[in-house]
């Protein structure tokens, strides 16, 4: 999912994310539990200017699928509420249990529950739910959105609801079909953990009879326990009761507070200070992020100390290396040795940005986490050990003078222009150079980074990079950005020696349908990622948040690093 | 006059479409990639080459311009089946980021930008004017000196800080005002009143201070003018002589200033809109700059050039008006 506020910092313009947060890595706190009271209004601070996506199947931003999953929009499995690694745990929303499947995993089934509904009292159905996955192929009118049910699903040519001839719609039809209230999925592959992947809003109901197109993500049709009353971009979205909702049918969501009031447009330092000052309705309000300028203040100050909270995001930043250019591992290690990655921590906020990652597996995946054993000589504080890069660099040299060779030439080094990257490059070229290292900056218009890295044509020796998971399961992270038919594998890896056995351990892995074993097989997998270094593990980055005092039961959620809205209460 | 009149008129036509030209190619010519926004993470190579067809920009730049230029008079379909939806003209194009017609967008915020435009405008010159007419009418005195220590400060602090200040002081310190959040005059009048006498005022006070000092010179100028002392010396009363040779002659540049700043407003209040967190143009146009939202940005920059340039002819008549010279030239 896209994480605008990450998007300066990782220079990752709209890329997505859910997992994060919490496990161990949060400090501060959770706004204490009480007693969950009904009714008042929870305010919400952005500087955004609008919702990225209310429309279910474009919605693919971690703060917009928990807040419209948590008010707006039902899906068929979803996340528990819950602090820590509980709340990564997947639970029954529409359906009535994680979803039925065969011997290989290929075909799934959910029945949903009884009494689902959308806010004009219409029955949600199993058509209703076809009907909103199909959507997610019209990529030329539904863009944005997440395309795992296209990628998954045995459709064919399908062009989605907009454009199919007859024959093409019984081909989906067929793919996913309906008998009464249970739904099923025919898949072209094999995929174990598709009842994570279904916690994707894309997998939420859409009524036909209610479809505008493009238009929908002004005024999309709640299946939850909240509704549209206005929604003006640039200044407010307010949500009210959706009378129709049945907390009979929907055991997840709380839908304590009668509303939720979206602020937009706000200025981030007037954001601060509301919520600093805490008066009036501030006091009911929660803010996602807050000002360098103001974290000391509000982290070393106890009066905040029930209302903070510095956790993990969804994300974990990287550098990819070409191994097809950089085809020594020495090579590889000598750079990861003599950057300095303490000093580029510091240009860009200190620990508040983030801790030095061990990999690309953040430990918000309970499961799939296990801390990795760096490169013998790394220095734990970050700093580059020039020592040890020099002896890698010699070692390189021996073993692959042509590659030795290059670098010392220079190295492409492909990131965002941007004022955050025009000062962490200077880093790298100062940190490698010490080695004898030389680096090419070459800067890209930031809307146009990742096409142009993705393009085979560049042939960038070095490009940065920054990922999170779709899902609580490292199969949307390993696989995605290592196999050479994931969607962002910038490490042209193909040809390294160990390849092919990397590849046969993935798709054992994805195939895996016992979710412990699953996450053993990615703990290993991590650690042969790491030993041969294709890509550099940057930063388990964090963020922080204030919530107002009278917030009841704030806490960041970590299936999406952002709060649990549909759990958050007004205390009276 | 007349012919004086149209002669203008023709020639803002020509005006504006030429910046209409230049505007468009400009923003098109960026090296950013429209449609390599609109797909978020799935933004692969292919994906991109659909959307840039879906959005019109694989066309020529200037069958993209023609487009653009057609649709102001018989506006623009998008999208083909089911999902097709049109904008009627006068039609500025669609901005896929906000889901909206770009004239509907701009029929949106462009009252809020108008709003806080006449009314800060309507107090600067009030402000301003009076200001400057008491210190020119008591040159040397305290009143003179306290004006000019007026616009010393108000020419030298910045918008954004001076707005962050008050925003800070008046509603979050002290809370004599509730946070701004904008409501149309018509839907609730007072609290579209406690929303915008703060940045009014704000507006008012920083652009009243230059408006004080050309008040102050041109009436001071315009009193050691021959015609003022032969009016003194036939015996015209004071009020006759500031009211009709002083302050007209004073008021010419004045006119030609403040209806380009006011005009110029009008395009959008950017700073003052975004401290406020009032959903004007000028917000609006902040954003699709950052987000790179072709549409947006060509359709607010021709709105706000549309205004300049009727501006400049209003000024241009008031010109032949207070000066007949101009209008034989």
């Amino acid at each position: 999912m896209k994480q605008r506020r990450i998007i300066a910092a990782v220079g990752f313009a709209l890329v997505a994310s859910v997992v994060a947060a919490a496990c161990g890595g949060s400090s501060g706190s959770e706004s204490e539990g009480g007693t969950p009271t009904k009714g008042g209004t929870i305010h919400i601070l952005s500087n955004g200017e609008q919702i990225a996506h209310l429309d279910p199947q474009r919605n693919y931003t971690g703060d917009d699928l928990a807040f419209a999953g948590s008010t707006m929009h039902r899906t068929l499995t979803s996340y528990a509420y819950a602090g820590g690694d509980a709340g990564s745990e997947i639970v029954p929303d529409l359906a009535t249990d994680l979803g039925t499947h065969n011997e290989d995993g290929t075909v799934w089934s959910f029945t949903l529950r009884d009494g689902g509904t959308f806010e004009d009292g219409s029955e949600i159905t199993c058509a209703d739910v076809a009907y909103g996955v199909s959507r997610t192929w019209a990529s030329d009118v539904i863009t944005d959105g997440p395309t795992y049910a296209s990628s998954y699903i045995d459709a064919g040519d399908y062009p989605g609801p907009y454009k199919a001839t007859a024959e093409q719609q019984a081909v989906y039809d067929k793919a996913v079909s309906c008998d009464g209230k249970t739904i099923t999925f025919n898949l072209k592959v094999p995929v174990a953990d598709f009842n994570y992947t279904t916690t994707l809003l894309a997998f939420s109901p859409v009524p036909k009879a209610a479809d505008t197109g493009e238009k929908y993500d002004m005024k999309p049709v709640s299946s939850g326990p909240y509704k549209i009353e206005s929604y003006t971009i640039g200044k407010s979205l307010v949500l009210v009761r959706n009378e129709n909702w049945s907390k009979d049918s929907d055991p997840i969501r709380s839908a304590n507070p009668d509303s939720f009031v979206y602020e937009f447009g706000l200025d981030e330092a007037v954001m601060d200070e509301r919520m600093i000052k805490d008066a009036g309705d501030d006091q009911f309000a929660v803010s996602f992020g807050i000002q360098p300028e103001n974290l000391q203040t509000v982290f070393e100050d106890d009066a905040f100390k029930d209302r903070r909270v510095d956790y993990y995001d969804p994300f974990v930043t990287y550098t990819n290396l070409n191994v097809k250019n950089l085809s020594c591992v020495e090579i590889r290690k000598a750079i990861y040795l003599a950057l300095d990655r303490d000093a580029l921590r510091k240009a860009g906020g200190g620990p508040y940005t983030g801790d030095f990652a061990d990999g690309y597996i953040k430990p918000a995946l309970a499961l799939d986490y296990k801390k990795s054993t760096l490169p013998d000589g790394l220095n734990a504080d970050g700093t580059a050990n020039v020592e040890a890069a020099q002896a890698a660099m010699t070692a390189a040299e021996a073993a692959c003078p042509e590659v030795a060779a290059r670098a010392k030439a220079g190295l492409s080094f492909y990131r965002p222009a941007t004022p955050t990257w025009d000062k962490a490059v200077a880093i790298w070229i100062d940190s490698l150079g010490k080695v004898g290292i030389k680096l090419k900056d070459e800067p890209v218009e930031p809307s146009v980074y990742w096409p142009t890295v993705m393009n085979p044509e560049t042939n960038y020796d070095i490009a940065r990079g920054g990922w999170a998971p779709d899902w609580a399961n490292a199969s949307t992270v390993i696989p995605e950005l290592f196999s050479t038919n994931g969607g962002f594998n910038l490490t042209r890896n193909a040809d390294d020696p160990d390849y092919a056995e990397f590849q046969t351990k993935v798709d054992a892995a994805k195939k895996e349908l016992d979710r412990t074993k699953q996450g053993v097989m990615w703990q290993e997998l991590n650690q042969f990622v790491v030993d041969r270094l294709w890509a550099l593990p940057g930063t388990f980055t964090k963020a922080q948040s204030i919530w107002g005092s009278k917030v009841g039961n704030a806490y960041q959620w970590a299936p999406f690093g952002a709060f649990n809205y549909g759990d958050l209460y007004v205390k009276s | 006059m007349f012919l004086f009149i149209v002669r203008r008129i023709f020639f803002a036509m020509v005006l504006l479409l030429a910046v209409s030209f230049f505007t468009y190619m400009l923003f098109a010519m960026l090296p950013s990639d429209p449609a390599a926004l609109t797909c978020g993470k799935n933004c692969k190579p292919d994906v991109i080459a659909a959307n840039r067809i879906r959005l019109g920009y694989d066309k020529s730049l200037l069958e993209q311009y023609w487009l653009f230029l057609k649709g102001i008079f018989a506006g623009r379909d998008y999208g083909t089946g089911a999902a097709a939806f049109s904008c009627g003209a006068p039609s500025l194009g669609y901005s896929f980021g906000q889901h909206e017609c770009v004239t509907t967008l701009i029929a949106q915020t462009f009252p809020v930008t108008a709003y806080l435009s006449i009314g800060a405008f309507m107090l600067w010159m009030l402000i301003g004017i009076s200001t400057g007419a008491i210190a020119a009418l008591n040159k040397g005195k305290w009143q003179d000196r306290a004006a000019s220590i007026f616009t010393s400060i108000g020419v030298s602090l910045p918008t954004f800080y001076i707005g962050l200040l008050v925003l800070f002081s008046v509603v979050i310190w002290l809370r004599i005002l509730p946070f701004p959040s904008y409501e149309s005059p018509f839907d609730d009048f007072p609290v579209f009143l406690r929303t915008m006498i703060l940045p009014w005022l704000v507006l008012a006070v920083l652009s009243a201070a230059s408006y004080t000092r050309l008040t102050r010179n041109g009436m001071l100028e315009a009193m050691n003018e021959d015609f003022v002392r032969l009016g003194v010396a036939k015996g015209l009363t004071r009020r006759i002589i500031l009211r009709r040779y002083v302050m007209r002659q004073a008021l010419v540049p004045i006119v030609t200033i403040a209806g380009l700043d006011f005009a110029g407003l009008l395009g959008g209040a950017i700073i003052t809109e975004s401290v406020f967190s009032l959903p004007g143009m000028g917000k609006m146009s902040i954003r699709a700059v950052v987000e790179s939202d072709l549409p947006v940005l060509v359709g607010t920059t021709m709105v706000a050039a549309v205004f300049i340039v009727i501006a400049n002819v209003l000024v241009d008549i008031a010109y032949g008006y207070l000066d007949p010279r101009v209008r034989v030239k």
